[in-house]
């Protein structure tokens, strides 16, 4: 990415991206240009030639071995017995040494073909890494899944077999003819060459016909895979609300229009008018080579020959029957992963930025936000300021924008208006890596990979198992993951699904101390731990919060009440912010979060923030 | 790493080939009719394909003896009709048999779901849904690909016969050395069998675990981004694409060196052929016309040879896919009813009766666990995390079998029950909100379909109001996307709330329900909580215990077992754990506490 000049660089913009690895679709839009550019890319090229070459060359001997056993045939005709041995050793090493060939050849073509998978699903995965969260927001799961997986699949049957049967059966349609004009009277030609003329026609027809519903089963095939993706993470809710037999349904219509999709297809092989024409040639050419003969012009070995030369079109006739299905879906298939891959994101590495050691001092300058594809400001003109070291905390109600405003700072989203300093510096300006790996963030929908427990809190930074277990006793973990079975090496299952909420939470808040990050974000990131472990976990994080900048998102009081600066949001706007003892005399709707709760009343309440 | 194994699953079995193709066949049989025509074509089909070459054997014959111009005429004319029926013959059967296929796929892929939608949650723990969906949707198409090579392999097992007899009447001696290429091709194929299924499964799993790997990534990349560890990821995802690439490289080796090997026979049998049918030609023991047919024969029966033979590996790898399908489908869910009591409606006494319960094994969250709740009660479950009181729930909802004790629901024991008419009694509130990617107003009325505008806003109303709603771009219209990620946690939680309140159910479970929902807003629920709770069971699980002082009675447990119970009053005068926790979580929002907090 880095060598990529100043106009790429606009338009590709990406958050990640790994030194080496190719890009080709940056340059290749076309399905057909990028998958030449990853066939021809490297020692690819020599392995390409090879199969080229052998495939001709095999043709060959195969087309050679027809006219030999034609000749064969006539010098028996004349009684020739000193030859049989001459042509059996002839056809032996003829009949051989193309089935060699083709090992090695199709050695080296499963080589390119599943090289183009591997290399296409690389490419393809270190792109979506870097596309922005917006994007990913956008994106469904399922689809993107398939895409991975089967669209990128099919661009290895593009290769093996496809390509390399076309090769082969394009070879075998002009080789004989060649063969025929050099051995036998050249009107034979005649009628194979029209033969191949109206069979490329047909051939073209067929094509065209055929690709739509190609391109139709792939759709369908994503949409089975996102369907049963959803149902399956839903299925707790299917199942408490009953609704199997909808979701059943569901997928029920999706396969059928797969199904239908696919008789579809079935009903336009069946019209294949090629095999017709290759029966109707056979026929013809027969009657052409028994007039000559009448006529004395050939032998009756070379009418074998002959018919043996013709034999070969069999196998370009039935080949292309599903070869260009397949060539099809791949270009499908290709399309697909570069309409992803060429879709813009927002969000650049930005490997120009500055990487330096962050103080913590965080300015928001009039920043306004709405998420992209939308025309809702979530944020307006938001302001403030927090020094190293200092706590702001963060209070609204549901929805008021709070964990947006946090997803500013690491630069998830960009601001639409307005900017972000950090240390003075637009948070834009940082190279992204170094940005986002001294802010650490727990987030209030806490994600677990599937992984054993020490990995998931190791996520965030290699480190030893002690500084694990350091950390694990901090967030309160330390306890329940040595009771597990396997301790640190429990498995959690998908999302963590396998640990309760709380142990969930804790898990993260591990995660994010491992990091040593110095600014910590903390999005209500203890609402699902009892108030005992909190108040333990409470005290690691004001060991932790000194000397470092401290987002905190919560309801509990105790958390707000020390914060250097308490904002208080409503429908994305600031509507107060200062310290608790200024809000609670200054701030209706700051008290109005804590008087129905504890039945105080508001007199109380300011007179009790003056304490 | 989860991801790279290349293991089994835990459900996967072996079949016997016998008992696979059994119930291949039973898939077919519902397609009768079908299979018939599609034979009686093939058949039809097969005898035009070697009467062909006979015709041109008799042409080339009477070259030698008479040229009679008629006679070809004839000849020619006879091939030109059979050229155009046997096309005919072939549109009929290709769509025939695509019909047959497409159907059976859809049998099977419908079968695979449901029975995957019919286990309980303890499956759904342990398989990664990436594996579960590469299973259902992919492994049945590489099983149909096979299927349409078996109907030729059909029509080339006719082709062949029919040939071999043709060719025995000719000469025997030359049918005879032309057989040596049906066994030797069978010895290659068969050679190849056993690693063939082996390599395909282990392929098949690769990219199952490819499939795995990308879900995850796609679900966690905000993760992945604010810890600044793409690179990780992508090392990890190295690790998992070169195996499936390595894996199924040799697989393809494999499945490549069949054909030219097979060729090599066919070479060897052409030479044969050409020797001893020139030795009778010489001695005129033979016509040029009929060694032709043996010599035409090597190549027009390579075809359908190449694909009886190659079909051994392929059918083995059919075969591995339908071992995957068949044991997907034939594991059994755990949770099982052992009667169908249809309750219409409960009155809600739920008792659990010295329950024994583990999610895997050595690891009981209950043991001896007893508890009544009479009809109509409300009580709270509070406890350190990971307490068991999610579990609960979870056994109330029977997404998980327990091992020893009972549940018994007005009574009767909670295995009787029809599962999915008790289950619409139970409403649940999850503790991790769930919803589809779909608009809010059909994620509220996902239960009940034909709820009304006016419902909708009910449920709503009841939550604490709709204002925040009419805040978003599209209102109840608004597209929310997996999990409903486009929305707020709260207003996840106030979705799903709005949802259960809609379904109307005799026994209400809400775990955290309102755990990330603001004070005001959580106020507002709290009114609306009091009289949807009247009259119905409740059990509410909460850690903010000042939202569960009204029930009528507390339980406190600590690593499944109760330590405590009674209502709030008592248990606080008694001064015990639940006083001591009340206290606690109090103090957090006690100013007087928070003042001295700061010295400590
Ligand atoms: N990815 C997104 N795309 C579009 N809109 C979003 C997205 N995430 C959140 N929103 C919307 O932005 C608004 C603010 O959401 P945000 O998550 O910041 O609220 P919050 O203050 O954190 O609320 P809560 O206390 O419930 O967590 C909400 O109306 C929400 O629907
Ligand atoms: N699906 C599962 N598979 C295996 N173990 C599980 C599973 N779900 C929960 N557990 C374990 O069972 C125990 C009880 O979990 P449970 O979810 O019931 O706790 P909880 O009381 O709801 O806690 P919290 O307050 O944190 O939600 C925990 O130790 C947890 O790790
Ligand atoms: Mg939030
Ligand atoms: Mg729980």
């Amino acid at each position: 990415m880095a060598k990529l000049d100043k106009n790429f660089k606009k338009d590709y913009l990406v958050e990640f991206s790994i030194d080496g690895a190719h890009s080709f679709h940056i340059k290749n839009k076309k399905p057909s240009r990028w998958i030449l550019a990853h066939i021809l890319h490297g020692s690819n090229k020599i392995y390409i030639s090879i199969v080229l070459v052998t495939t001709i060359i095999a043709a060959m001997l195969s087309s050679a071995l027809m006219i030999v056993v034609g000749e064969a045939i006539n010098s028996f005709i004349l009684e020739n017995d000193t030859s049989l041995l001459f042509y059996v050793i002839l056809i032996l090493s003829l009949g051989i040494s193309a089935p060699l060939m083709r090992i090695g050849n199709f050695m080296l073509r499963e080589i390119l073909a599943q090289r183009l998978e591997r290399d296409a699903r690389k490419e393809f995965y270190i792109n979506l890494l870097g596309k922005s969260q917006s994007f990913h927001d956008q994106q469904k799961i399922g689809d993107l899944m398939a895409r991975t997986t089967n669209d990128v699949r099919m661009l290895n049957y593009l290769v093996s077999p496809a390509l390399s049967l076309i090769i082969e059966s394009f070879t075998s349609l002009i080789i004989p003819l060649i063969f025929i004009l050099m051995f036998y009277p050249s009107q034979l030609v005649l009628v194979p060459s029209i033969f191949i003329f109206t069979f490329l026609i047909a051939l073209r027809s067929y094509i065209k016909k055929i690709g739509p519903v190609t391109e139709k089963m792939r759709a369908n095939f994503g949409e089975m895979n996102i369907i049963l993706n959803e149902s399956i993470s839903g299925i707790s809710l299917i199942k408490s609300t009953v609704q199997e037999a909808q979701e059943k349904h569901k997928y029920l219509m999706k396969i059928k229009a797969y199904r239908d999709a696919f008789v579809e297809q079935g009903r336009i092989q069946a019209k294949y008018i090629p095999i017709l024409l290759l029966a109707l040639m056979n026929t013809i050419s027969l009657t052409h080579s028994i007039i000559l003969f009448s006529h004395g012009s050939i032998t009756v070995g070379q009418i074998i020959g002959y018919l043996g030369l013709l034999s070969q079109f069999r196998f370009p006739i039935f080949i292309s029957f599903f070869v260009f299905s397949i060539i099809k879906l791949a270009g499908a298939g290709a399309k697909r992963l570069l309409e992803i891959m060429n879709k813009k994101t927002e969000i650049d590495e930005n490997l120009e930025g500055k990487s330096k050691d962050i103080t913590g001092n965080i300015k928001f300058e009039n920043v306004s936000f709405c998420y992209p594809k939308s025309k809702n400001k979530i944020l307006q003109n938001i302001s403030f300021e927090i020094r190293s070291g200092e706590t702001l905390a963060l209070v609204g109600t549901t929805g008021s924008g709070k964990t947006t405003l946090t997803k500013l700072i690491t630069r998830l989203y960009d601001v639409t208006n307005g900017k972000i300093l950090i240390d003075g510096l637009d948070v834009r300006n940082y190279a992204l890596k170094s940005l986002r790996s001294q802010v650490s963030y727990i987030e209030q929908d806490v994600f677990l990979f599937s992984n054993h427990i020490i990995d998931n809190i190791s996520f965030g930074k290699k480190s030893s198992f002690e500084e694990v277990i350091k950390v694990a006793k901090l967030a309160q973990a330390h306890e329940f993951i040595s009771s597990l079975p396997n301790g640190y090496q429990s498995e959690i299952g998908e999302r963590g699904i396998q640990l309760s909420g709380g142990e969930r939470q804790r898990i993260a808040l591990a995660r994010a101390f491992l990091v040593d990050p110095r600014i910590l974000i903390l999005d209500d990131s203890t609402s699902a731990i009892d108030s005992k472990t909190e108040d333990e976990i409470q005290k690691a994080i004001n060991n932790i919060q000194k000397n470092r900048t401290t987002i905190i998102i919560t309801h509990r009081l105790s958390q707000i009440r020390w914060a250097d600066l308490i904002i208080v949001l409503k429908r994305g706007k600031i509507i107060a912010q200062g310290t608790h003892e200024y809000l609670i005399e200054n701030s209706p709707e700051y008290r109005k979060i804590f008087i129905k709760k504890f039945d105080l009343d508001e007199e109380k309440l300011k007179t009790r923030g003056r304490i | 790493m989860a991801f790279i194994g290349l293991e089994a699953e835990k459900y996967d079995r072996i079949y016997q080939d016998r008992d696979l193709f059994r119930r291949i066949i039973g898939y077919f049989k519902n397609y009768k009719k079908k299979i018939i025509a599609i034979t009686l074509l093939l058949t039809i089909s097969s005898l035009i394909h070697a009467i062909l070459p006979i015709l041109i054997t008799i042409a080339i014959n009477s070259l030698e003896i008479s040229t009679n111009i008629e006679n070809f005429i004839i000849i020619i004319l006879i091939m030109l009709s059979f050229n155009f029926l046997g096309f005919l013959i072939n549109y009929f059967q290709q769509i025939k048999t695509s019909e047959a296929i497409g159907n059976v796929i859809l049998d099977i892929r419908k079968d695979a779901n449901n029975s995957v939608l019919n286990h309980d949650l303890s499956f759904f723990d342990q398989n990664p849904s990436g594996k579960i969906v590469s299973r259902i949707n992919t492994d049945s198409q590489d099983f149909g690909r096979t299927m349409e090579l078996l109907m030729e392999v059909i029509s080339s097992c006719f082709v062949v016969v029919v040939f071999t007899i043709i060719m025995f009447f000719l000469n025997i001696f030359l049918s005879f050395i032309f057989m040596i290429i049906i066994p030797s091709f069978f010895i290659v194929a068969i050679l190849f069998m056993k690693a063939a299924r082996r390599r395909t499964i282990l392929g098949q799993r690769a990219i199952a675990s490819v499939n795995a790997f990308v879900k995850e990534t796609y679900s966690g990349i905000q993760i992945a981004k604010t810890f600044s560890q793409e690179e990780k990821l992508f090392k990890e995802f190295e690790q998992v694409n070169n195996q499936s690439y390595k894996v199924n490289l040799k697989r393809a080796f494999l499945f490549n060196i069949i054909f030219p090997s097979l060729g090599i026979i066919q070479a060897f049998v052409l030479v044969l052929l050409i020797y001893f049918g020139g030795i009778d030609i010489l001695k005129g023991t033979i016509s040029i016309g009929n060694l032709n047919l043996f010599i035409q024969g090597t190549w027009l029966l390579t075809f359908p040879l190449f694909t009886i033979a190659a079909f051994w590996p392929q059918l083995q790898a059919g075969l591995a896919s339908a071992e995957r399908i068949f044991a997907l489908i034939d594991t059994n869910p755990k949770v099982i009813q052992t009667d169908n009591i249809k309750p219409t409606k409960l009155k809600g006494k739920i008792e659990f009766k010295n329950l024994t319960f583990e999610y895997e094994e050595d690891k009981k969250v209950f043991e001896n666990f007893s508890l009544t709740i009479n009809p109509g009660e409300s009580i709270a479950i509070v406890g350190h995390t990971g307490a068991g009181k999610s579990s609960l729930a979870n056994l109330l909802a029977r997404f998980y079998e327990f091992q020893a004790g009972d549940i018994l629901i007005d009574d009767i024991s909670i295995r009787q029950f029809d599962l999915s008419k008790y289950r619409k009694k139970i409403g649940i509130i999850p503790q991790t909100p769930f919803l589809w990617a779909d608009t809010i107003e059909n994620n509220i009325k996902y239960c009940c379909k034909n709820a009304e505008k006016e419902d909708i806003t009910n449920a709503l109303n009841q939550t604490g109001g709709a204002e925040w709603i009419e805040d978003l771009p599209n209102g109840l219209e608004t597209y929310i996307r997996e999990r409903g990620s486009l929305l707020s946690m709260g207003q996840r939680q106030l979705t799903v709330f709005s949802r259960v309140l809609l379904e109307n159910p005799s026994i209400l479970i809400l775990d955290e329900a309102t755990a990330s929902i603001d004070p005001f807003t959580e106020t507002r629920i709290q009114e609306a909580l009091e009289k949807i709770m009247k009259g119905r069971t409740s059990i509410i699980i909460a850690h903010r215990l000042w939202t569960i002082r009204h029930v009528d009675r507390i339980i406190v447990l600590d690593h499944g077992k109760i330590v405590e119970e009674g209502n709030h009053q008592a248990l606080i005068s008694k001064g015990g754990i639940y006083a001591n926790l009340y206290n606690t979580y109090f103090r957090h929002q006690s100013l007087d506490y928070i003042e001295k907090v700061r010295d400590l």
